[in-house]
């Protein structure tokens, strides 16, 4: 087992540029969408007999890993190359969850079916009535001899319509004195009578994201993860770490490249406004990273991270949302089309990056939830 | 009459001709109509055309000694508002301004004026061209012995148009003609857009096509009507932000998280105020720029106009339209929810005849080149 963490970071980064660049299937670099699972199949079949499918988690699982700085690296080759993150809602965030709260038997059957992929994972926990406010949920979990008896309806659940499994808050105490209290965090499996899967059609035209009903579905005891009613603290602990996920360089970094090779493609960098509008961005980006970095740094040392992490998402996000506009912009008359544009031998597709970074402000609690949280919990704002 | 009779008497007109359009487009479904014409391919629909011809809509701006109403490009925006409203997906700008402002320019007489007034058919206009690298270039189309070689890019309702209007260049200089759709030796590349409407990419090998107007007069009338046209869709983008302010304002009012609705919020009050504010300023700018345009006749002093009034409407229609996403959240990115359909149409918009950040370059150096001259 190679201890990544003891290469110099040129080397790593060496490394896996090479393996990326060597490896990754051309056709689907820079994916404008989501993939189903089989489009990048063998891909990840190639990623998983590497060992390399969870670089963040501990190596005793099956992970690589990575301390912060390499992970950082990792996720930047991964963006510089185009390299699809796959279905990785297992690897983000149930597995992480598991490997901290679960039990071993738990840990046993999950994690290697994540690695594999043999269970393909989506996230249950937003509602029609629980979106920012997600302690609000109201989908049920009823005790029924072995098995718990769900009913209720989840929605935006992304990729549903192409998952195996689900993970979701539900909520099994209705009697608790407060709204966060009497949920608890369940795995399910989607294959069976009880689960309908809607798809919903974004504004883009894609079918990213579904509704899901549950109507008396079952699912063992055995998938509690965690202590009955906990469920709102563990998601709670997971956040920190989606959010400096959310909150990393990469998605920015991505479609900055993307924006110099177009524009310079398209001549917008003879315009001296739109190249002070570029550097302002690439510059975001920069110390963006720098900042990150700080965070980065932090989880290295081992230390947990406080409610500060927000600025992170903040930042990268409305930052990517400029660097697509700005696409947009270099694309002149071309601004309102769809699908691919060439320009010399690249091809951008700007209209996908545009709809790609619109709801990257909403998802993973909205910008305005995280003002909220940066407002109160770090400047100590009355309120 | 005195001078605020007249005024308030001019007003009266257009507020008569808003409410005859408004209540066409209400009585015909509204943004549900632009929803499925989208759904059905992307078309627009002839019978509306028809509707709105016998309205007087397409000949608004078009002198009454030529067949029209004659009340100017102010009673083309305020048709042009009602369009933006709902998103209707007909040719009602690029008629008014482009084809329309080309013919009535160049050749007044012309038997496809009236066919044009009178909804009969549509006509789109060709100028632009693509260069090597994607971006617009100078125009190299040609036109000899009646028959056109090279071709034209983003060329707006070139699908379900009866014909296309081709500024191209002769001999002894530039010419306009005229090629059916279905001549010989045309062929349209479809590009779809965000609003599922599509761009045309005309190539010609040896079309035959006949000549309208020649010289440099068909410069100089190319350059009013795309000037009219960029005032035009300004207008389109007002009444585009102002619904999807209004749908926004509702939605703020009864989606309810953590037991109130998300407008009791201050951020969120704020935010709705600024954009209440944009769209009223921008409202204003572009209704103002209209009026001068009327009042205006030297082309020099009439293109900057129309350049303050389309970069002010797109700077506002993306702000409105992104921030009214946001404050839906995840169903503003649904395509059920309307605001989507809104966000996508300004994508078009703002792209079509030059963006804010284009049409603030253009007006700061017409702005410069009248200092110098002076
Ligand atoms: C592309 C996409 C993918 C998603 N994938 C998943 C998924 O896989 N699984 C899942 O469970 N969920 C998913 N979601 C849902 C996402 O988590 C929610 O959209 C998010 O929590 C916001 O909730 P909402 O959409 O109901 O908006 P609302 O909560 O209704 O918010 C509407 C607006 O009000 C603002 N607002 C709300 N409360 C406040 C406040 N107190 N102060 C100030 N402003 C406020 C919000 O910021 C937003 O601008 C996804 C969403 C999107 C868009």
């Amino acid at each position: 087992m190679t201890d990544w963490n003891a290469m110099t970071d040129a080397e790593f980064r060496k490394e896996v540029r090479q393996f990326f660049e060597a490896e990754y299937p051309e056709e689907l670099r820079h994916l404008p969408h989501r993939p189903k699972f089989a489009e990048i199949e063998h891909w990840h079949r190639k990623l998983h007999a590497k060992g390399w499918v969870a670089p963040a988690w501990p190596a005793e699982f099956g992970g690589m890993g990575l301390n912060a700085a390499k992970l950082l690296i990792f996720y930047e080759e991964q963006q510089r190359w185009g390299v699809n993150r796959g279905r990785d809602m297992g690897v983000q965030m149930v597995g992480p969850l598991i490997i901290k709260f679960g039990t071993q038997e738990q840990k046993d059957y999950w994690l290697p079916r994540i690695l594999s992929c043999e269970d393909i994972w989506c996230q249950g926990y937003s509602e029609p009535g629980a979106g920012s406010d997600l302690a609000n949920l109201r989908t049920r979990a009823e005790i029924d001899g072995d098995d718990f008896v769900i009913n209720g309806q989840k929605i935006w659940t992304t990729m549903a319509h192409d998952a195996t499994h689900i993970f979701m808050l539900v909520r099994t105490d209705p009697d608790a004195p407060k709204k966060q209290q009497g949920i608890s965090f369940l795995l399910a499996p989607m294959d069976q009578p009880g689960v309908e899967v809607r798809t919903i059609t974004t504004l883009s035209g894609e079918t990213e994201f579904c509704e899901v009903f549950f109507d008396n579905a079952r699912t063992s005891r055995e998938n509690l993860v965690g202590e009955l009613n906990k469920g709102w603290t563990m998601a709670k602990a997971l956040l920190s770490f989606e959010r400096i996920f959310i909150g990393s360089p990469s998605l920015a970094q991505n479609a900055l490249g993307q924006l110099e090779s177009f524009a310079r493609g398209r001549g917008a960098f003879d315009d001296p406004v739109f190249r002070d509008r570029f550097a302002q961005a690439a510059l975001d980006v920069e110390d963006h990273a720098a900042l990150y970095a700080r965070f980065a740094d932090q989880l290295k040392r081992g230390e947990t991270l406080g409610a500060d992490v927000s600025m992170l998402k903040i930042w990268v996000t409305e930052c990517f949302q400029r660097i697509t506009e700005l696409m947009i912009e270099a694309a002149g008359p071309d601004g309102g089309s769809i699908g691919p544009l060439q320009v010399g031998n690249v091809s951008v597709d700007v209209l996908a990056s545009f709809y790609k970074a619109r709801p990257t402000t909403i998802y993973g609690g909205s910008n305005e939830i995280q003002r909220n949280i940066l407002s109160k919990a770090v400047l100590g704002l009355p309120g | 009459m005195t001078q605020t009779d007249i005024l308030s008497s001019e007003q009266e007109d257009l507020r008569l001709l808003r409410e005859s359009v408004r209540t066409l487009f209400e009585r015909a479904g509204g943004s549900d109509r632009a929803r499925q014409l989208r759904d059905a391919g992307g078309g627009f629909d002839p019978e509306m055309v028809r509707e709105l011809a016998e309205a007087g809509v397409f000949g608004v701006a078009v002198p009454e000694d030529q067949g029209g109403l004659g009340m100017g490009l102010a009673a083309g925006g305020v048709i042009a508002e009602e369009v933006g409203r709902v998103i209707a997906p007909e040719p009602v700008v690029s008629t008014i301004g482009l084809s329309l402002g080309l013919l009535r320019r160049l050749c007044p007489d012309h038997p496809k004026m009236a066919q044009l007034i009178g909804g009969e058919i549509s006509l789109a206009v060709a100028w632009q061209e693509r260069g090597p690298d994607g971006a617009p270039a100078d125009a190299t189309c040609r036109y000899a012995d009646g028959k056109l070689t090279g071709g034209k890019a983003w060329v707006v309702g070139a699908i379900g148009s009866h014909g296309f209007l081709v500024v191209a260049e002769q001999d002894d200089g530039p010419v306009l003609v005229l090629a059916e759709a279905d001549a010989q030796g045309l062929v349209i590349d479809k590009r779809t857009q965000a609003d599922g409407s599509s761009l045309g990419e005309l190539s010609f090998s040896g079309t035959p096509a006949a000549e309208l107007a020649s010289s440099g007069a068909v410069l100089t009338a190319l350059a009013e009507a795309v000037a009219d046209a960029t005032a035009l869709a300004a207008a389109e983008l007002v009444g585009l932000s102002e619904r999807a302010f209004e749908i926004t304002l509702d939605y703020i009012k009864t989606r309810e998280q953590f037991d109130k609705p998300i407008g009791s919020f201050q951020v969120i009050q704020h935010r709705a105020v600024d954009l209440n504010v944009m769209c009223e300023v921008a409202q204003a700018g572009v209704r103002e720029a209209l009026a001068q345009m009327d009042s205006e006749t030297d082309p020099k002093v009439r293109a900057p106009i129309a350049s303050r009034a389309k970069a002010r409407a797109v700077t506002a229609a993306k702000k409105i339209t992104r921030d009214a996403i946001q404050l839906h959240g995840a169903v503003g990115y649904t395509d059920e929810f309307d605001i989507g359909l809104y966000l996508n149409r300004a994508l078009v918009l703002s792209a079509w005849l030059g963006d804010d950040a284009y049409h603030r370059r253009i007006w700061f150096e017409a702005r410069e080149a009248e200092g110098a001259a002076q």
